[in-house]
């Protein structure tokens, strides 16, 4: 059995990426209204709590780039259930594998637009440092491989489009505002605050918070958020590549 | 376009309502999620909010409420829309006696049925969010004010529908459309938190006297029996002007 991270797995990839960059693209309004949800809450905590904008800010992004599986989720779905051309697609030299880091990488292209115009409107209000700059690349890629990794798999269990926007709605929803993304950690319970940290958004936007203003987090509470955030980020993509070959080989 | 003439057998009045409502039932009954994803959304809004504003939670709630009643819709664009575009319905509602108004209205009693469990619940937090005994007429006034919006808000969305030429279009051009006229108006927060500009801009939505209006009934906002008396004509004025130009906008033949 070939190993999911060989190279000739990805076959087609860069190409099947700006394919779907630019059919992304086409669809302007939507990639606008990628930032919705994002600039209500801003708008929220602007006008109730602008104490904590700094942290909402960088939870905004890191929402961004979680909801950008939201989109693979309806993506790849929609390729698939109302259009078939996942058949066409996967009947080229185009490999499973391809398949689904081209739709990732090509809603992550299509989307870095309103995702860097939340970056500016973080560097005028958050006080940078190297440190937190790096960790924001960082967590927003492992977020993004997460969840567009999750959001692939998910895709591939439903069969009517109808259904996708209340179950997509909900799971999205449930981990990227319920927990301490948008608003500091320490609102958080306490005694629940190791599950919010072993959640992928809410473990970048904890790290990315202690980096703003060190000590927020514990070190074990750090370390804690950091190795759950690689090793499921690692995790999910391995299972996404695995699972593109198999819903593949099952048509 | 020729008039259509029916026979006199053809029945004029029919039960319309019952119908759509049936359709609202069926899409719930069959997809469950559909029933959660309204309620829990606002649900998710009002954790958030209560952690970094407790002090206003139940002015939240019925913010809550409000902007549920206007989400209503969206989802009226959706329905409309689709039955339009892809399962190519309203050919056969534009046939039968069933005129624009009554078909409006069918689809705003059917998306109604799958909000009205979140309102439900939003109703008894916010009973208990008030902390104080509140009088029948200020539920009658809250009441008064989600009917108002519901109309005015599944005219627009039907309205809005009839414009789309594409599917994909649909989430996009409703999401944009009501979260924004949602946050225009301060239906999570007081008026007066709102920079004196947004203040006077919010004064042109319809929501906006809506909200004063329930705020001011359930005592969460200063408000006199005069002043609640202006907000109730404003806001009836301003949603009569918008459904009518909502349904004369509405393309019902030929769209």
């Amino acid at each position: 059995m070939a190993l999911p991270f060989a190279l000739p797995n990805f076959r087609g990839a860069a190409s099947f990426s700006a394919t779907e960059a630019r059919v992304q693209l086409h669809e302007g309004i939507a990639v606008f209204t990628s930032m919705i949800t994002q600039f209500v809450v801003l708008i929220f905590v602007w006008v109730l709590a602008r104490s904590i904008l700094p942290v909402a800010i960088l939870g905004a992004i890191i929402f961004s780039m979680f909801t950008l599986g939201q989109r693979v989720l309806n993506e790849a779905a929609y390729v698939r259930v109302d259009h078939k051309l996942n058949e066409l697609y996967l009947a080229s030299p185009l490999t499973p594998e391809s398949y689904f880091l081209g739709i990732a990488v090509g809603v992550l292209l299509a989307y870095l637009g309103p995702i860097l115009i939340l970056v500016a409107i973080a560097v005028l209000w958050v006080a940078f440092t190297p440190l937190l700059a790096v960790e924001l690349v960082a967590t927003s890629l492992a977020v993004w491989l997460f969840s567009s990794s999750m959001g692939y798999v998910l895709s591939t269990l439903f069969r009517d489009m109808r259904a996708i926007w209340s179950y997509a709605s909900i799971l999205y929803n449930l981990f990227g505002v319920l927990p301490p993304v948008f608003y500091p950690v320490g609102l958080f319970p306490t005694a629940l605050r190791p599950i919010a940290l072993v959640m992928p958004p809410s473990a970048a936007a904890g790290l990315l918070q202690d980096a703003l203003r060190p000590g927020v987090l514990s070190s074990s509470d750090v370390v804690l958020a950091a190795v759950a955030l690689a090793v499921e980020s690692l995790v999910m993509f391995g299972v996404a590549l695995l699972w593109a070959r198999r819903t593949a080989q099952e048509r | 376009m020729a008039t259509v003439s029916y026979p006199a057998s053809v029945p004029r009045e029919g039960h319309v309502f019952p119908a759509f409502a049936l359709i609202g039932w069926r899409w719930i009954s069959r997809n469950p999620a559909s029933t959660v994803a309204p309620i829990l959304l606002p649900f998710i809004f009002l954790y958030f909010l209560f952690l970094i504003s407790p002090g206003l939670f139940p002015l939240e709630v019925i913010g809550a409420m409000l902007f549920t009643t206007q989400n209503i819709g969206s989802w009226v664009l959706g329905d409309s829309a689709t039955w339009r575009i892809e399962c190519a319905l309203q050919d056969l509602f534009v046939a039968s006696p069933m005129g624009k108004v009554r078909y409006l209205f069918g689809i705003a009693v059917s998306n109604l049925i799958a909000a009205a469990p979140a309102l439900v619940v939003l109703a008894v937090v916010l009973s208990f969010a008030v902390g104080h005994p509140v009088p029948w007429t200020s539920w009658a006034i809250l009441f008064g004010a989600l009917v108002v919006v519901w109309v005015l808000f599944s005219a627009i969305g039907v309205a809005m529908s009839s414009r789309l030429t594409s599917q994909r279009e649909i989430w996009p051009v409703g999401n944009l459309t009501f979260t924004v006229l949602g946050m225009l108006s301060p239906l999570y927060y007081p008026l007066s938190y709102l920079p004196p500009l947004w203040q006077q801009a919010a004064l042109f939505f319809p929501t906006t006297y809506a909200a004063i209006l329930a705020q001011g009934a359930f005592g969460l906002a200063p408000a006199s029996t005069g002043s609640m008396t202006i907000d109730a004509v404003l806001l009836l004025v301003l949603a009569v002007l918008g459904t009518a130009v909502a349904l004369s906008l509405y393309r019902w033949r030929g769209a």
